[in-house]
Parts: structure tokens; C-alpha cells; sequence
């Protein structure tokens, strides 16, 4: 018998978004492709959702 | 001394605190344990009643004598990038990782042993209960019976999971769900299930509490909206001022949970009254920073370094 709470289940939302930034080991820190650090752009951030409540929790325990 | 952030490189939160760092030149090491062993390295001596290690990685050398404190942010399993990954070599690399860390007098945010209790969300209940929140009337139970009788005396009523959807599969998702006291809940006998009096809603808040000081934020909730992290909304998070009896009741949940860092998700009701939902012990401050512009970020490189 399914557990009565997957009856609830649906399809997560394609999570599928190409974050524009790469990690820079020198600085530590995620930059742009002109070098500027990723979090420098706003639109960046909340466009890939990178840093919303959603993002990983299953995985990384960060709701 | 070194600030250690335990994350994975893709995480731009973490960049918001290492930029902090650096802009008060403290001095910080990023590592991903799931690089470890590989592109991260560590080694460990217990010599005539002597303790050293160090932890090496981007050409950067750590030494757990000037380590000041460790962040763990969204750090990957241990060794989930080697060449020959294994349930063996992670728990290895685990035990040799993590027990370097323990036996420094480093500071954590959070230590793995309160994150891990704290993130068993039954116990929150109690742990919230025990701290003077108002907490909606919950039952988990594998009763049937158990669970109609909860659905007929409160009516009104949300199912949710209590460690998020199943994995292994599709990826899914499993918000929570409001369901009527009609359902069939035969299927309970199949998993514990977790019911809880819908509470409704005008808001969803969210605080976020770094070593001693808290930030609320505070989003009208869409009409209809049971789980604020689901579905779309016109509104944004703005800044709220924490009510004396909330802070209060913070204070006792975090010294009970042993915690440095937490957000707390509550569902503020039409009289004001903030329910409290869950406690966060990782819980993201990204989407709250971005959008009220609270300090969060260097409230947490400030506790770092201290």
C-alpha cells in the first residue's frame, strides 16, 4: 500500500537552470564571465534561484 | 586564525559571507568535503600525547591550530567526488574529516550533532511547545483511526512529510497539502503520517536568528497559499520588527536545539498570531538578504570571526 502522504506527490519543477557563474578557487568565490563575483549581480542570483529556500533541501538540509 | 566553510562551490550564500571575510581580511578556507579525497587533501597525527592536522586544498594549508571557527553550510558527502566513490570510502573519509574537526576548539555554525537533532522535525514540536510557541495541533501517527478522528475534530487540515519528498526516483516534490476531513486514510497504516490544523493564513514570516541576534521578514501570503515555498506571489519579503514573545521564545528553542544559526518559518494568522511551522537548522537566507536587505550575510561572517 503507497504511505498516505505520497498520495501528494507531484512533479518537482524542472531544476534544470544553468547557473552563469563559475567558482574561482583563488578567490573562493563564484565569478562571472567578465570576473566580477556572481553575487555582485542581483538579477543573476534570483534568476537561477540559487539562493531561495527551495534549492536543495532534500540534499543539503538548507530549506 | 582561519575561518573553515564547509560547502559545495556552487553555493553563491557562502559567497556572500566569503566576500564579508574578505573585506575584514579574514583569513578563510572553502572546501567541499565531497573533493576530499583529490582535489582536497587532509592528514591527522595522534604522536605522544600530541594532537596535529592540517587540511589542504586550492593550494591553500590549513593547520587545525589556527583554526577559528567552521562553518557548515551545503557541504557534499565526503568523497562524493572521487575517482571510485563508495558507502565505504565516504564513511572513511567521514570518520577522518569530521574527527579532525571535533578535536579542535574550534566554534561551529552548527555542530554536526545539534544540526542532525535539530533537523528531526517531530522533535521541534516539542522542542517548540517546550519554548512557548504557539504550535498547530499535529499528529503523526500510523493509526488510521488515529488519523480520522484528528481530521474530524479539527476539520481543516494539511498533511505534510516530515523529511521532505522521497528520493531515488524522478525528482518530485511534496509540499504541504491541505485535505479535506473526508479522505481515506487507510494508507496511513502504510508510513507515519504527519497532520496538522491548517492555519490560515495572511502571511508567511520567516526569522532568521545568527549568534544572538534575529532578522524577521514577513511576505502576505497569496490567496489560497498553504505552502509558502509553492507557487508564485506578487508580494515580496519586507523587514518586520520581532515581537518581544517570538524573540523570547527563539532564545529558548536555540539554547534547548544548542544551535548558532537557525531560521524559523511561522504562518502568521489573521489575528497576528505567528504559528510556528519549522525550524530550520541550514535554513537558506539568500532570498531574505536579496530582498530586504538584512544584514544576514555579515551578521554570520561577524560570528565567524569573533
Amino acid at each position: 500500500m503507497r504511505p498516505f502522504v505520497l498520495n501528494y506527490v507531484r512533479p518537482a519543477e524542472d531544476p534544470a537552470v544553468t547557473a552563469p557563474y563559475t567558482y574561482d578557487s583563488a578567490l573562493q568565490l563564484n565569478v562571472l564571465p567578465d570576473g566580477r563575483p556572481a553575487i555582485l549581480d542581483r538579477t543573476v542570483l534570483l534568476a537561477t534561484g540559487t539562493t531561495t529556500s527551495t534549492a536543495g533541501s532534500k540534499t543539503h538540509f538548507d530549506d | 586564525m582561519t575561518v573553515l566553510i564547509l560547502t559545495c562551490r556552487q553555493d553563491v550564500t557562502a559567497d556572500m559571507v566569503v566576500a564579508r571575510l574578505h573585506d575584514h581580511g579574514v583569513p578563510l578556507m572553502r572546501l567541499d568535503p565531497a573533493d576530499l579525497p583529490g582535489a582536497a587533501a587532509l592528514s591527522t597525527e595522534y604522536v605522544s600525547g600530541d594532537f596535529q592536522g592540517y587540511l589542504s586544498t586550492g593550494g591553500r594549508l590549513l593547520s587545525m591550530s589556527s583554526l577559528r571557527s567552521i562553518w557548515v553550510r551545503r557541504p557534499g558527502a565526503p568523497a562524493a567526488h572521487a575517482p571510485e566513490p563508495s558507502p565505504w570510502l565516504t564513511a572513511e573519509t567521514e570518520q577522518a574529516l569530521y574527527g579532525m574537526l571535533y578535536a579542535t576548539q574550534a566554534r561551529w555554525m552548527n555542530h554536526p550533532s545539534a544540526s542532525a537533532q535539530a533537523r528531526c522535525k517531530p522533535w521541534q514540536l516539542r522542542i517548540a511547545q517546550r519554548s512557548n510557541f504557539a504550535v498547530p495541533p499535529t499528529v503523526i501517527t500510523t493509526f488510521p483511526y488515529a488519523a480520522r478522528q484528528f481530521a474530524e475534530q479539527y476539520g481543516d487540515i494539511v498533511v505534510k512529510a516530515a523529511s521532505g519528498p522521497p528520493s531515488g526516483g524522478p525528482p518530485v516534490a511534496l509540499p504541504t497539502t491541505r485535505i479535506g476531513p473526508d479522505a481515506d486514510f487507510a494508507a496511513v497504516s502504510a508510513g507515519p503520517t504527519l497532520l496538522q490544523r491548517y492555519i490560515p493564513k495572511q502571511a508567511d514570516v520567516r526569522l532568521t536568528y545568527v549568534g544572538g541576534r534575529m532578522y524577521a521578514a514577513r511576505k502576505p501570503a497569496a490567496e489560497g497559499q498553504v505552502d509558502g515555498r509553492y507557487g508564485t506571489s506578487e508580494h515580496t519579503w519586507t523587514a518586520v520588527d520581532t515581537p518581544d514573545r517570538i524573540a523570547r521564545a527563539v532564545h529558548d528553542f536555540i539554547d534547548l536545539a544548542g544551535l548558532a544559526y537557525a531560521a524559523f518559518d511561522f504562518a502568521e494568522d489573521e489575528e497576528g498570531v505567528w504559528w510556528f511551522l519549522e525550524c530550520n537548522q541550514g535554513g537558506q537566507f539568500g532570498f531574505i538578504e536579496l530582498e530586504t536587505g538584512q544584514p544576514i550575510a555579515e551578521e554570520v561572517a561577524r560570528w565567524l570571526r569573533a
